[in-house]
């Protein structure tokens, strides 16, 4: 190929424009390309920015290079008038197959940079991310922390789940908390109230039912950590409520009540038959719960008379009722007297242990122990609770 | 996770055993200090990669608003139990719209119209700061008394554009407190019923109204018209024997559907789009025929920016109302494209009143007209001599490019209209041509005879499309 023949190639006239990102990087960017982004446009001309590596056009604190890339290849693309629609769906669809993080950071610059198609394309994938999910698909999507109480999650709109069993432990905790409020009124015991129950009904459903899984039923039981005690409801929500907007306040306190109480409302989306089916079973469960009770409690209490000072079983932290319900439910089940009841409670901390059920303090259960241990009517000294029991 | 565990672990264990075994020698804490560095930066790295970041929730509203509006509305409000910080999120929607989607769906109609209620109350109650947008349009909704609570509601937000559409089983009444929204931009109602109260003073921002099968007086009609100084789009539809009198100054888009017994433009300078939809019924038709005045005059009168007319069924015909008064016919000079459907090439004065529009419009390019003839009824052809004596000759369409004529029976009217646009269009590139279904046996002498005609215009195509 001689150089006569060889053929003259025009350079292609491109300018460029200067840009500089928020982390001081400065770089150097087609110009029609960058042109399609309405703010950039604006600084150009109006401002005359860009055109010198001294006076770049300093983009939002949003775009960092990475996602400056991105934007300049979404707007290389839609710049050129020549394509179809088709062919723009097709390229908008394989662009925002992205992980999650960067489409946040996509959309977030593209709004920094006034590019509304963009903004409106990201988004559309981000909505098409949530629709129709459940909430732990879209924790899971966003990295979303779970850290809602039970209460929270149900009020203020009762639009999330059907399960009968969460209708069921709204029902029977209504129940149980009449009847507690009246059996409080009868004794007028003064006592210490305890600290707030970490733990609500789920947890001891799940043990009673021996672990059977039922997720729904313990929902998010397992990851609660900060979950307060049911004592006081309306206390509970509106010091959630941080701006304190006293509408909003009353609002949220009348629909979370209403949903304990207003078992009317729950009974009209069942259907008869179910009704009556989950009546019982709320029988059955109440009549397990309160068998053994009733007498246990009189006998602690009586020989509790004397020695006060450390008596920290409740009546008002309903919840804490349930656990010791719960609890010496499990060990009276087993036998009555001896060194068996070792073994069980050997066995129950090995429950507890595998389920990973919150230790209860040790001090309680030994007083428990020593009271069932000994004879029923022997006062109990109060030894020093901090260490292990000493079996005799 | 578990590999840096037991890894910083087995570290731990280490450096217990050489604490042991050089019990004074070493610090302790330098121990404790790398092996708490270690376990850190793991820790850190399986945080980052496991847990991921949450850069969703520190987006700022306006994203998340138009995230949360592309998903329906009932979705949007569940992700209040997301986290604490999208708990209130959704309440600060500012486009809300509620359709039927909101309830679950049941057989009972009184029972989904319940949970809508609920729903949207609750919403609204629990909703925080302004709201822009407000649509409903719900099957199950009829003439509930919460409608008029959520509407006073809206008025107190200053809502912008409002959108009722409800069912066809009642009428719904609209409450007074609709009137008083006073920067309500965009009004759309369907099937209601309306009664501006008379100390109603107009919408002072309304630019955008939409009337569908509203029942309201005419009067309050035209009231309702003059009191929006900057109306730009009205929309009538299903209006029944209405004589209109259209002032408007600033309006631009008219889309007009009814049985309408007088249309008059009067004051509406501006406008650039137009499309007409006319239902007559005999007695109208009567009406039209003692009429005197000229329609096209009241109509097309006083529309010089016209840029695109379309007109459908009998609006040739209603034009083709009236004598002329002699006034001079205004030149559209912004007109170009015609739409005329449904046009009798029987009658001679509707063909009078096209060819009267499109002789006005210089800048005319693309025309489609659609045909109501039938070849029964045309057998003869009289004033066919109209063609070559009156029609005058010297006119030539400079930018028409597209014709589209549908519904063609071969009438002669029709074809001699063809063969005037032929020989008077010398930018014309494409003459779409469709046979009526009706005929199936004078296709070939109609093709015949296309074939003949002369053209202007060496590019012109004409495709005769059968299906």
């Amino acid at each position: 190929m001689s150089e006569g023949t060889m053929a003259v190639v025009k350079p292609e006239m491109k300018s460029y424009i200067w840009v500089q990102t928020a982390d001081g990087l400065i770089q150097q960017v087609e110009e029609e390309v960058a042109m399609f982004c309405p703010m950039i446009c604006r600084e150009v001309l109006q401002m005359g920015m860009g055109s010198s590596k001294n006076c770049a056009v300093a983009l939002p604190q949003r775009v960092n290079p990475a996602i400056l890339g991105l934007i300049l290849d979404y707007c290389r693309f839609h710049q050129v008038s020549g394509h179809s629609n088709k062919e723009r769906k097709t390229f908008d669809e394989k662009f925002v197959r992205l992980d999650t993080k960067k489409l946040c950071e996509l959309t977030s610059a593209a709004d920094s940079l006034q590019l509304r198609p963009l903004v409106d394309l990201t988004s559309r994938a981000l909505a098409r991310m949530i629709e129709g999910k459940t909430p732990e698909e879209i924790r899971e999507t966003f990295n979303l922390p779970d850290d809602l109480t039970e209460e929270e999650k149900l009020e203020p709109l009762r639009n999330i789940t059907d399960d009968p069993r969460i209708r069921l432990l709204n029902r029977l905790y209504a129940r149980k908390r009449r009847e507690l409020r009246e059996r409080e009124q009868l004794k007028n015991v003064e006592v210490e109230e305890e600290h707030g129950d970490e733990r609500s009904v789920d947890d001891l459903l799940s043990f009673i039912n021996g672990g059977n899984g039922d997720s729904k039923g313990v929902k998010g039981t397992k990851t609660k950590k900060k979950s307060r005690g049911r004592k006081d409801q309306l206390r509970g929500c509106s010091s959630i409520n941080e701006n304190g907007k006293h509408k909003k306040d009353s609002a949220v306190g009348t629909f979370s009540p209403k949903l304990e109480l207003d078992d009317g409302d729950i009974d009209d989306e069942l259907d008869p038959a179910m009704k009556e089916e989950l009546d019982r079973e709320v029988e059955d469960f109440a009549r397990r719960l309160n068998c053994v009770w009733p007498e246990r409690m009189q006998k602690i209490l009586t020989s509790g008379q004397e020695s006060r000072r450390r008596l920290p079983i409740p009546i008002t932290g309903t919840g804490s009722l349930k656990r010791y319900t719960a609890k010496f439910l499990l060990l009276d089940m087993t036998c009555k007297r001896g060194p068996f009841y070792f073994v069980t409670w050997m066995m129950y901390k090995l429950i507890c242990n595998v389920s990973k059920i919150h230790q209860f303090l040790v001090a309680e259960e030994v007083y428990f122990l020593k009271q069932v241990w000994t004879s029923d009517n022997d006062p109990v000294e109060m030894t020093d609770f901090s260490q292990p029991i000493q079996l005799e | 996770m578990p590999l840096s565990l037991s890894l910083s672990l087995s570290l731990i264990r280490a450096s217990n055993e050489e604490e042991k075994d050089r019990r004074r020698s070493t610090n302790p804490e330098v121990s404790f200090f790398f092996v708490f560095h270690f376990w850190y930066f793991n820790l850190k790295l399986c945080m980052d990669s496991i847990l991921g970041q949450d850069v969703i929730s520190d987006l700022p509203q306006s994203i998340v608003e138009t995230i949360l509006t592309k998903i329906p509305i009932r979705d949007a409000v569940r992700t209040s139990i997301l986290s604490s910080k999208w708990r209130y999120k959704w309440a600060n929607l500012t486009h809300l719209v509620f359709d039927d989607r909101c309830s679950s769906l049941y057989n009972d109609k009184g029972l989904v119209e319940g949970n809508l209620v609920k729903f949207i109350t609750r919403f609204l109650f629990l909703h925080d700061g302004p709201i822009h947008m407000f649509t409903l349009s719900s099957t199950y909704l009829q003439g509930s008394p919460y409608i008029d609570q959520w509407l006073l509601f809206l008025s107190r937000k200053d809502v912008k554009e409002l959108v009722i559409e409800l069912g066809d089983r009642g009428w719904f009444r609209a409450p007074t407190c609709l009137f008083s929204c006073r920067k309500l931009t965009r009004l759309e109602l369907i099937h209601c019923e309306l009664d501006p109260p008379p100390s109603f003073k107009g919408f002072l921002s309304l630019k955008c109204l939409v009337l569908q099968q509203v029942y309201i007086a005419p009067d309050k009609v035209e009231n309702l018209l003059s009191s929006c100084p900057l109306l730009e789009s009205l929309t009538l539809s299903y209006f029944d024997s209405f004589a209109l009198s259209i002032c408007a100054p600033n309006l631009k888009y008219l889309c007009l559907e009814g049985e309408f017994k007088d249309i008059r433009l009067e004051n509406t300078p501006l406008l650039i789009f137009v499309s007409v939809s006319m239902y007559m019924t005999d007695d109208t038709a009567e009406h039209f025929e003692q009429s005197t005045s000229c329609n096209f005059d009241k109509f097309l009168g006083g529309v010089p920016c016209l840029q695109r007319l379309i007109g459908y069924i009998y609006f040739t015909k209603y034009l083709s109302v009236g004598n002329e008064l002699g006034k001079l016919p205004i030149t559209y000079s912004h007109l170009k494209i015609v739409q005329l459907y449904e046009v009798s090439f029987e009658d001679m004065k509707e063909i009078l009143v096209v060819l009267r529009l499109i002789l006005n419009s210089p800048i005319l390019q693309e025309l489609q007209i659609s045909s109501s003839s039938n070849t029964s009824l045309a057998t003869e052809a009289t004033d066919l001599d109209f063609w070559e004596n009156e029609c005058p000759s010297d006119c030539t369409f400079r930018l028409l490019k597209s014709v589209k004529i549908a519904d063609i029976s071969g009438v002669p009217h029709e074809m001699e209209f063809i063969k005037f646009l032929l020989r008077n269009s010398p930018v014309l590139e494409v003459m779409s041509i469709i046979p009526s279904t009706c005929v199936t046996d004078g296709r070939i002498n109609m093709l015949i005879e296309l074939l003949r005609f002369r053209r202007a215009s060496a590019e012109a195509e004409i495709t005769f499309i059968q299906n």
